[in-house]
């Protein structure tokens, strides 16, 4: 038992310290998200994009190699601020608070601010613009109609596709959005306004005080401009077709699970999914097991006293606060300044998180066995040790084993809170590809089938197990 | 043996025991009686530790009970038996028996075995030994729980209520099994409502009142008293339930 628990163990500071060797100083990491065409998007299991041919220019005139990670829009700035990723590349508009933060380069685009809106809309043009309006969250469009037009319903998507889909089941009466990708989504209802709200430029950003690579990517983008090589790009990716076909479910299947080896995004996610429910929930056992152990040791001896109290403290925080929360805090906070694999992070976070709620379900289940069986062993002069080891523990078991398989399977369905630091889980796979298919309907449903199914099998494996303790018992 | 001076225990601001003085000899068999809620139970668990004192000394073979070494020999040398039995329910009835002396080193596995196989014997249950505790009945339970107490070889045996849980029918095979044991020269401090049993059995009877020893003698001596003070009440009461 002891011996296994070691190679535990020294698995998990094996596997943390080859995640940690992903350090490159060779390299140019792009931070983008890429749910914005054509700006950034995938194909072909790739992120492509006009910012991307941009960045992959500058990263050959630096003679590095690029890494490109997604993550959502909204954590970009905190990526670059933190020196997590060098480069900011996802259409990002100038504005004077953004600069605050961190250096933009000049502008290689400029966007347009456009109105979306159903075929039979009243509104005609900025001035009739009323009602709820749909922007995605952190865009340009949501910072200036939250500062000039107050008299609307603003609302905020993680997504612009989460805001076309609020349009079209009329939830909301306009999207405002950037023209390029707004053109690519058009269908037969939905029609963009010819006039623009307002218009913007893009700059990529670095972190602040970083001129050396401020002024290689100026110099590169005025080059693609002067040789005419940024208007060639843009319209690669803008011409760019997405397969039609007809709608029926079939084409459906073809275009979100195959066209494009789209699979794989339903794979990787799969995969990560799971390593990071298993990872979480070794390392919640561990930590669990070591808390109820002394909160008990506590209780019962009245020993401890600290490490009780750093215990309780710790159940208290951890279960007190979201998880996304902690996620966030030891993503950007305590590996700040370490390049360390982000499926690593979101197993130590979902871990330490679960082994609050793993310390409970063990505490509980050691408190659950009669307080006789406690005494008779005190009363043989068998210590604590022995007294847990060979009487609580066993008798615990039968209690503990069915609360943490329905620990593991809520942690399944927790993962996915994943994608919010850029990690290839399940529903970010979904995302992509929702992001590639302007379909956010079935993707959504055939991830939610996948959960349904691991959950399913995981929830039967649970109350087998019950049945087996149950009928040892008898 | 065993001696306790002004032994006090407070639960918060309740007190329970007011100051208990008592010597048990060699030998002894002290039956402990008394209304409940009079402390008899807290006071045998103070004996071995199971509850802490708030005051007041402890004696065992003139060494008093103190810090956790002693508290260790203590409890080898102090065999209890509870009211509702506590076998082990995850072990099997040779396993509830042989753990403790095994585990603690009075004996190894090959002597623990044989010596588990003459107790059960003696006790006529040597066919249960591979049975878990929840397949036998509560007269089985508490036999084998005296014998998990008796393969320690204590010095001392406490018996809290040992036929309060029992069916009536299966009254007879615990006392005689206690009988055989008083017999045999164990020195043993028993609380108990079978008044009868106490009164045939006993060396010596404590009456216990209100977190005191109010009256304390050989059961003649006590019976003598008996009709001029409300033992009697309480005893006659006892035996009419």
């Amino acid at each position: 038992m002891k011996k296994r628990l070691k190679y535990i163990i020294l698995l998990i500071l094996i596997f943390l310290l080859t995640g940690c060797s992903h350090e490159n100083h060779g390299s140019l990491t792009v931070v983008t998200e890429a749910g914005f065409a054509p700006y950034e998007y995938y194909s072909g299991g790739k992120i492509v994009g006009i910012d991307i041919d941009i960045a992959s220019e500058i990263a050959k005139r630096l003679n590095k190699r690029l890494i490109i990670k997604d993550v959502a829009f909204d954590s970009i700035i905190n990526e670059i601020k933190t020196g997590k990723s060098d480069l900011g590349a996802a259409g990002i508009s100038y504005n004077p608070e953004r600069a605050l933060e961190v250096d933009f380069t000049v502008n290689y685009a400029v966007s347009r601010q456009v109105i979306l809106v159903k075929e039979n809309s009243l509104i005609t043009s900025s001035k009739t613009l009323d009602g709820k309006v749909a922007v995605q969250l952190g865009s340009v469009a949501d910072t200036y109609l939250t500062e000039n037009r107050p008299d609307l319903t603003i609302v905020r998507e993680k997504k612009f596709l989460a805001a076309i889909e609020d349009l079209k089941d009329n939830k909301v009466d306009a999207v405002v959005m950037d023209e390029l990708p707004a053109k690519k989504l058009i269908s037969k209802d939905i029609k963009i306004l010819p006039e623009e709200i307002m218009s913007d430029s893009y700059g990529m950003i670095v972190k602040k005080g970083n001129e050396e690579l401020l002024n290689v990517c100026n110099e590169v983008i005025n080059e693609l401009i002067q040789t005419g090589k940024m208007d060639e790009i843009i319209l690669k990716h803008t011409l760019l077709k997405e397969n039609k076909g007809e709608n029926n479910i079939f084409n459906k299947f073809y275009k979100t699970v195959i066209y494009d080896g789209r699979y794989k995004f339903i794979f990787e996610g799969l995969k990560n999914t799971i390593l990071m429910s298993v990872g979480a929930v070794i390392i919640g056992i561990i930590i669990g097991t070591i808390i109820a152990i002394i909160r008990n040791y506590h209780d019962e001896t009245g020993k401890l006293k600290f490490f009780n109290l750093i215990a309780k403290t710790y159940v208290t925080i951890i279960r007190g606060t979201p998880s996304i929360l902690q996620l966030m805090i030891i993503y950007y906070l305590i590996f700040k300044t370490s390049s360390i694999n982000i499926v690593i992070v979101g197993i130590l976070s979902f871990g330490i998180n679960s082994g609050a709620y793993v310390a409970e379900i063990i505490r509980a289940g050691l408190n659950s066995v009669a307080r006789g069986q406690v005494e008779a062993g005190y009363a043989l002069g068998l210590n604590y040790r022995r007294v847990i080891s060979y009487i609580v523990f066993p008798q615990a078991v039968k209690n503990i084993l069915p609360a943490l398989g329905n620990e593991f399977i809520t942690l399944v369905k927790e993962t996915a809170v994943g994608a919010y630091i850029g990690i290839l889980e399940l529903t970010k796979a979904s995302d992509i590809i929702a992001s590639r298919t302007y379909d956010y309907f079935f993707p959504l449903i055939l991830i939610a089938l996948i959960y349904l199914t691991i959950t399913y099998i995981l929830s039967k494996l649970v109350d087998k197990m019950e049945k087996r303790l149950n009928n040892a018992k008898n | 043996m065993l001696k306790i001076k002004d032994l006090k225990k407070d639960f918060g601001e309740k007190k329970v025991l007011k100051g208990i003085n008592l010597t048990v000899n060699k030998g002894d068999v002290l039956g402990i009686i008394g209304p409940s809620g009079c402390g008899k139970s807290t006071l045998l668990r103070c004996i071995n530790y199971l509850e802490k004192p708030t005051s007041g000394m402890i004696i065992l073979d003139n060494k008093e009970i103190t810090n956790k070494d002693n508290l260790a020999n203590l409890r080898k040398k102090v065999g209890m038996v509870f009211q509702h039995f506590n076998l082990f329910e995850n072990l099997k009835v040779i396993d509830n028996i042989i753990l403790a002396p095994v585990k603690l080193g009075l004996l190894n596995k090959k002597e623990a075995l044989i010596k588990a196989d003459e107790l059960l014997k003696k006790i006529g249950l040597e066919d249960k030994k591979d049975y878990y505790p929840r397949q036998l009945s509560g007269g089985q339970k508490q036999r084998i729980a005296i014998v998990r107490a008796l393969i320690m070889n204590p010095e001392l045996m406490l018996f809290d209520e040992p036929t309060s849980a029992l069916d009536p029918e299966m009254i007879g095979e615990v006392t005689s099994l206690m009988r055989q044991i008083a017999k045999e020269g164990m020195t043993m401090i028993v609380i108990s409502h079978e008044t009868n049993f106490i009164k045939n059995f006993a060396t010596r009877i404590a009456l216990m009142e209100d977190g005191q020893i109010t009256l304390e003698g050989t059961p003649k001596e006590l019976l003598g008293k008996l009709k001029k003070n409300k033992v009697k009440d309480f005893l006659s009461k006892v035996e009419n339930i």
